[in-house]
């Protein structure tokens, strides 16, 4: 018991234990997960990264010209990193950073706004399957 | 007239960090019969994994059943699925997935002291613990890239690999936590009012141990020798300097004795194996497609945690068992609150270190 008082005493002149949160910030480790981010100018469209993602917060939108879109939505990834390790271009086409994603906001639409373009995207995937097999057939019949 | 009342404790209650609801039929202050319900928090985990994400997603979605021993969830998955694809890892993965998982056991051990001390009314100490459990977390943080989801282990691997500079900072934490362990030893073992409220209190002999199935420090605080780190060979525990560690008097301060002496083993684990890591990929080819089944056991924190994985050579599995450590050991459980106090539960209660989300899944 006296030890425990005079631990309790010393610790009148011990630093103190927690840290001053707002004031001051938090340094985060580095090789910290952070967002993906994404360069469109070497990625080859192979979709790898949309197949492998757990909770496919990656998706790719097909346009009718054959060029696809990407999207990411930063809240709803895991930063697992499984996108950069399936890619065959990492660190170019895509690769994790160290920024810490903020809480999403109403107007950003973190889950109604990516329920739509998942839809769109389907969408425009099942239209494009569509016009490239009637154009097929088009170029057989005029052949 | 009936001689007995009705207390319940929980589902919400100030002492509980999860939802779980007993049912205590009470003598006077004396509990004499117990009724336990733990499915509060369901979350359809097991169909997802066979419905909504393909095997090799899962591994993400099993270390979500748990906050505290994500790693021990998203291991036995993956040594489940490896061996369906027949694929054996090298040393250097065993170990550093040994090492990540004898860090879990660490703070989810000081996480159940922490929480022991406040329910036994010191709530100084629990802030004392936790504190200090922050040193496994920084730790855990700069190996795996975040707090706590790890996501570090993946089908044919680990994801990071370790860096002097990683190396240094484990030497350094775990030198600091050691000495601090070492002075919690003395405290758990001579303070007076600690000693009151744990020596004595909620004892689990060791033939009700054997009778009803306890596992993990609640039977090791038995002096049941269950282990199953020394049961199995999926991992070279003997080699980094395992230690069966067993109490005899079952209390809640032999579960508290035996948690602190586990992290001191612990500890000379992790040394040895940052010392002794070999050499070698930390990332290889797994090919192929699970068929048939597949049975892993992994000593969890809190005990056994059982997986079967069953696939048919399909993207998605057929199958996904979890059998939690908690839920198995809710027969020992009732058994230690019969016969103890009303005012005794919350402690006896955290004693157990129970996990609800674990068990609920």
């Amino acid at each position: 018991m006296f030890k425990s008082m005079l631990e309790a005493f010393l610790n009148l002149f011990r630093p103190i234990r927690t840290l001053k949160y707002p004031a001051e910030e938090i340094v985060l480790p580095s090789g910290y997960r952070g967002l993906i981010e994404y360069g469109i100018d070497a990625c080859i469209f192979c979709d790898k990264c949309e197949k492998v993602c757990p909770p496919g917060a990656i998706l790719f939108y097909q346009n009718e010209d054959g060029t696809k879109t990407y999207r990411y939505n930063p809240w709803l990834c895991i930063y697992c990193g499984e996108c950069v390790r399936a890619c065959p271009k990492p660190e170019e086409a895509l690769w994790q950073s160290e920024t810490k994603q903020l809480s999403a906001l109403k107007e950003e639409g973190a889950n109604e706004g990516w329920f739509v373009w998942e839809e769109a995207c389907k969408q425009s995937r099942e239209a494009y399957a569509t016009a490239k097999k009637s154009a097929k057939i088009q170029n057989k019949s005029e052949e | 007239m009936k001689k007995t009342i009705q207390i319940p404790l929980g589902s919400q209650h100030i002492s509980l960090l999860e939802p779980i609801r007993f049912k205590f039929e009470c003598e006077n202050e004396k509990i004499i019969g117990v009724d336990a319900d733990v499915g509060f928090v369901h979350r359809g985990v097991e169909l997802a994994c066979t419905r909504s994400f393909e095997f090799k997603q899962v591994g993400y979605v099993v270390a979500r059943v748990c906050g505290l021993c994500a790693i021990t969830h998203s291991l036995s998955y993956t040594l489940a699925v490896e061996k369906l694809l027949g694929y054996v890892a090298n040393d250097r993965i065993k170990y550093l997935r040994m090492l990540m998982v004898e860090l879990d056991r660490i703070h989810s051990h000081m996480l159940c002291l922490a929480h022991t001390a406040e329910n036994a009314g010191f709530e100084a100490l629990f802030m004392q613990i936790m504190g200090d459990r922050e040193l496994i977390m920084d730790v855990q943080e700069a190996i795996s890239g975040n707090r706590v989801q790890f996501d570090y282990i993946s089908i044919g691997g680990v994801n990071r690999d370790l860096t002097p500079e990683l190396v240094a900072m484990i030497h350094k934490n775990l030198g600091v936590l050691t000495s601090k362990i070492d002075a919690l030893i003395g405290l758990f073992d001579n303070n007076w009012s600690l000693s009151l409220k744990y020596k004595g209190v909620g004892v689990l002999r060791l033939e009700d141990a054997y009778t009803y199935n306890a596992l993990g420090p609640l039977a090791r605080a038995a002096g049941l020798a269950t282990d199953v780190r020394a049961e199995t060979s999926d991992f070279p525990y003997e080699d980094i300097g395992y230690k069966m560690i067993l109490e005899s008097s079952g209390d809640i301060h032999a579960r508290n004795f035996l948690r602190l002496r586990e992290i001191v083993n612990s500890i000379t684990m992790c040394q040895n194996i940052v010392n002794n890591l070999p050499v070698g990929e930390i990332q290889e080819k797994a090919k192929g497609k699970p068929n048939g089944e597949a049975v892993v056991r992994v000593e969890a924190p809190r005990g056994e945690l059982f997986y079967l994985v069953r696939g048919s050579g399909q993207n998605m599995l057929d199958r996904v068992r979890i059998k939690t450590p908690t839920f198995s050991a809710i027969p020992a459980m009732i058994e230690v609150f019969k016969g103890a106090e009303y005012a005794d539960a919350p402690a006896i209660l955290a004693s157990f270190d129970p996990c609800m989300s674990c068990t609920a899944k």
